[in-house]
């Protein structure tokens, strides 16, 4: 693994509580949640979701890759430009690991590497207005 | 009641030990240490964290494929108590344990022989681009001069013949 380059974490009030983001509570979407939810049917029903006005947008702006919904169409396609965004596009190339692998990886049977899935970007529809 | 293995290194977990998280969607996961619990929550990929088995396995340190590493698997068919069977289970147990540990032994060998070929071309090459520093700067340079006069004068000759 390479070196993070993160720095100045002692100023940043983001990550001020970090252990606070690792609880179960505030536990986000994993990246085999998110290649589940990338199948055409669970997607499609992800990406048009009926107003909720609890949501962010009103659920109306989603990014199935990162698993975070959007104020409006604008910062939605701003945020596709993000890094953020790309590395995560980058994370999901790989096949999701899981306990049959950990298992493999054991000893317990041959260890088979994981395979590349395409992914790209969901496509941006444009509403009418 | 069977030792599972750890979700995140792959390490067994008895019965008793480690933690089990159960995700929203019913998936369990089963941590040997607070260590590998710690890392999961972190959101780490342990293909990319590299003292894990699956990082070990995944980018060819460690044998992968082969034959001894067939016998243990999870089966999920009871077998009914047989004592022969059991003695003979134990007793193959035994030599398979020995002869996957060689050829693990034996693959890691082979691969640190290729860091030593390598380490000996580098040498070379070091040795080649800085034999100036090696040599002394007039070796040999006195042979090259008698066979440049021996030359000049067989050349000489050979003219005199000529003009005659």
């Amino acid at each position: 693994m390479a070196k993070s380059k993160q720095k100045g974490n002692h100023k940043s009030d983001k990550k001020k509580h970090i252990a606070k983001t690792w609880k179960t509570k505030r536990r986000t979407k994993d990246l085999d949640q998110i290649h589940s939810d990338m199948k055409p049917e669970t997607a499609a029903k992800l990406l048009h979701q009926d107003v909720d006005y609890d949501v962010t947008g009103c659920a109306q702006h989603y990014c199935l890759h990162c698993a975070r919904y959007f104020v409006d169409m604008r910062s939605l396609k701003e945020h596709f430009k993000s890094k953020v965004h790309k590395r995560r596009l980058k994370q999901l190339r790989e096949e999701p690991y899981t306990q049959a692998e950990a298992e493999r990886a054991a000893g317990m049977g041959s260890y088979i590497p994981p395979k590349k899935v395409e992914v790209k970007t969901q496509p941006i529809e444009e509403d009418m207005d | 009641m069977r030792i599972e293995k750890c979700y995140f290194c792959s390490g067994p977990v008895y019965p008793g030990h480690g933690v089990m998280f159960v995700r929203n969607d019913c998936k369990t996961f089963r941590f040997c240490k607070s260590k590998c619990h710690r890392n999961f929550k972190k959101k780490r990929n342990p293909r990319k964290t590299r003292w894990t088995k699956a990082f070990r396995k995944a980018s060819g340190k460690e044998l992968t494929v082969d034959n001894s590493l067939e016998f243990e698997k999870r089966r999920n068919i009871p077998v009914k108590y047989n004592r022969e069977l059991w003695d003979k289970t134990v007793e193959a147990m035994k030599k398979v344990e020995e002869i996957k540990r060689k050829r693990q032994a034996r693959f890691i060998m082979n691969r640190l022989k290729k860091g030593k070929q390598l380490e000996k071309e580098e040498a070379i090459n070091e040795v080649k681009k800085n034999i100036h520093l090696i040599k002394a700067p007039h070796a040999g340079k006195a042979k090259q001069m008698e066979d440049k006069m021996v030359q000049k004068l067989q050349e000489d000759v050979d003219m005199g013949d000529e003009d005659i």
